[in-house]
């Protein structure tokens, strides 16, 4: 009894000194310090709020950079910073970075290996959009699918974990998330071949707990929606964007790419759970309920895009949502304790789909859906990129509006006659995908507020020059931060989109900006860095040149 | 005198073309292969027939007469491209580069 009371103690003592407990990750964003932002997404629910309001709509033009550092790395930032007592974490593909916030200066770098042949099972930018802190240990990824515990104090590797083989397809962008001392980690490959899944390892040893694959195999409910063969072997439901969490309810919502490979009719059915949202047991890895975004995958309509969770006011009563704008073009509202679709409604030019169904909690697929499965080639919209990629949005509880960076493009489409063959770490795809002339008249996409239940928009400004791929970030002092790929990184006024402040980066900002405290001030910070996503090039016609840069921002007095 | 010189500009003429000739004489069978390999591993990134590359070099203006470059680059990686040696045989690369010179309309 002694000895476990001794331990008790150094646990604690342990905890003061310099671990993130569960206490600490679960009040993030959620009533817990300012000064640390602890989780992907500003807190498990993902809002990217803040009620922080020194910086408001009155201040925001005091607002001046005050210290600025290199990441290293030409690859592209995509990722979001993270906070604890003072010093920040910033990751990217080649090496995570701790700096101290009050001098901007570095104070420890591990570089991450991988063999410079992995980028070939890589299908979109070679990324990595953050770590997990818990315990005195920050989590990270690494693109050959690996996952790495450091020590947040020195940078010292303390584990380092295979997840699957890169080889086979297998790689990791995405940040891991840690709850009651299991690190979640999802994986990416849906153009290879893969079968998805999402890992639990034990944050002390970084041994592997259970892997929820993401398609069913033979003994599971789930497989009479696949082919009666081992096509779900290979059938995609990558899992690249981190799931939120809902403590109270105990599920973690994670969601699940386009299908393997990309065209539909080497793998007729449903196919559950591609492009799909899963809610699992972050002890077990059990699926509690799914919802399928896109029954029947065949555009490259990956349901990655997070899972925002929040309260919403649905006929006059406050409802517990899932908030999730898919790449098909579809804004999704989801019970986020049963699963129940409670809305879906395009929010962007979508041709291929009216909406879903509220009775069946389907899709309803048009004409152009129709010919494309039966063979012809198509223009749709919104091209496979879509509506909205994996750049987050914000939500504000208090205005119950969603805000983020939409896309419209137009895809021309058509599945190939010839199914793909398989060999394991090589494209997998089954299409013919090309992108139709702009219309140079018409906008790349929009900075936007988006009401959840009816996808419209309360306001959105056109993106004429170049689109963005900026994550949104909201604050209590009625701001929306994002960026663009020119460099720009923009306070807009939250009521109205207005531009009311704006500083040029070095390099394009398709990345995650946070904002916290430090002896009591509060501060911006956010990287920049062209790259990540698959277009980057043809938008910015060689105008905007890479390089990896944070930056954080402060009010002069 | 004039004829003369009319001869000449035809014979450079004729001789430019033999050799252009020559920098595009692949056979229709390496094309093919080199097309197959290229949309099977490089149109994600350089664009369905080379056409409107989305996030990689556009290969419709790679130089023709460097054909070194060219498969070093596929080789050992560039920017951000991987290595492809330990996946690509030679004679692959080589069918690769007949095709980027002489397989689509520029």
């Amino acid at each position: 009894m002694k000895k476990v009371l001794v331990g008790m103690a150094l646990c604690m003592l342990g905890a003061g000194v310099q671990a993130q407990t569960q206490q600490e990750l679960t009040r993030d964003g959620n009533g817990g310090s300012t000064d640390n932002v602890l989780t992907y997404g500003m807190g498990y629910h993902q809002q990217r709020y803040s009620k922080l309001d020194q910086i408001n709509k009155n201040t925001v033009k005091r607002l001046v950079p005050v210290w600025s550092a290199s990441l290293g790395n030409e690859y592209g930032e995509q990722g979001q910073p993270f906070v604890y007592n003072g010093v920040m974490y910033a990751a990217n593909v080649k090496r995570v970075i701790a700096i101290d916030i009050g001098t901007g200066r570095q104070l420890w770098n591990y570089d991450i290996e991988w063999d410079p042949a992995v980028p070939r099972v890589v299908c979109c930018g070679l990324n990595n959009r953050g770590v997990a802190l818990f315990d005195g240990k920050v989590y990270v990824a690494a693109l050959d699918a690996h996952v790495y515990a450091l020590d947040a104090k020195t940078g010292k590797q303390v584990w380092k974990s295979k997840i699957a083989e890169w080889k086979e397809g297998y790689s990791i962008t995405s940040a891991p998330s840690v709850v009651n001392g299991v690190v979640m980690s999802g994986m990416t490959g849906g153009e290879f071949g893969v079968r998805g899944f999402v890992v639990g390892l034990d944050a002390q040893s970084g041994n592997e707990i259970w892997r929820r694959h993401t398609t069913p195999d033979p003994t599971e409910k789930a497989y009479s929606t696949w082919p009666q063969d081992d096509s779900y072997k290979r059938g995609g439901a990558s899992t690249w964007i981190t799931g939120s969490y809902d403590p109270e309810l105990d599920l973690s919502y994670w969601g699940t790419s386009n299908g393997g490979p990309w065209t539909w009719k080497a793998r007729p059915g449903d196919n559950l759970w591609v492009a799909s949202v899963i809610a699992i047991r972050p002890k077990t890895g059990e699926i509690a309920w799914h919802y399928q975004w896109t029954p029947a995958e065949t555009y490259d309509f990956d349901g990655n895009n997070e899972n925002v969770l929040g309260d919403l006011t649905i006929n006059g009563q406050k409802r517990k949502v899932l908030m999730h704008a898919d790449r098909n073009g579809l804004m999704y509202v989801l019970d986020r304790a049963t699963g129940q679709v409670l809305a879906g409604n395009p929010y962007v030019k979508t041709n291929w789909a009216t909406g879903v169904d509220l009775k069946t909690g389907r899709v309803v697929e048009t004409d152009v859906a129709k010919r494309l499965r039966a063979g012809e080639q198509v223009e749709i919209e919104p091209r496979w990129t879509g509506g909205k990629n994996l750049m987050p949005m914000a939500f504000n509880p208090a205005t119950e509006r969603l805000y983020f960076s939409m896309l419209e493009e137009t895809a021309i489409y058509q599945l190939n006659k010839d199914l793909p063959e398989y060999k394991p770490g090589e494209r997998y795809m089954g299409v013919t995908n090309t992108t139709k002339d702009r219309d140079t008249t018409k906008p790349w996409g929009y900075w936007g507020a988006v009401l959840p239940m009816t996808g419209k928009p309360a306001w959105r400004t056109p993106l004429m020059d170049l689109p963005s791929w900026s994550g949104a970030m909201v604050t209590a002092g009625g701001l929306v931060f994002t960026g663009n790929t020119a460099g720009d990184f923009a306070a807009l006024d939250e009521a109205t989109g207005k531009v009311l402040w704006q500083f040029k980066t070095p390099s394009g900002v398709n990345s995650q900006p946070i904002t916290y405290t430090y002896k009591g001030k509060q501060y911006v910070s956010v990287f920049s860095g062209l790259g990540g996503g698959t277009s980057a090039r043809r938008e910015t016609a060689g105008k905007v040149l890479p390089a990896g840069t944070v930056w954080t921002f402060a009010l002069i007095e | 005198m004039k004829k003369i010189e009319l001869q000449i500009s035809v014979a450079e003429i004729l001789l430019a073309l033999a050799l252009s000739a020559h920098a595009q004489d692949f056979p229709a069978e390496q094309i093919k292969q080199g097309a197959d390999t290229y949309a099977r591993h490089c149109a994600p990134c350089h664009g369905v027939r080379m056409k409107n590359p989305e996030g990689a070099f556009d290969l419709l203006t790679f130089p023709k007469d460097q054909d070194g470059r060219f498969r070093n680059s596929v080789a050992k990686g560039k920017n951000s491209m991987p290595p492809w040696e330990s996946l690509l045989k030679p004679e692959e690369i080589d069918a690769l580069w007949a095709y980027v010179v002489a397989g689509e309309k520029k």
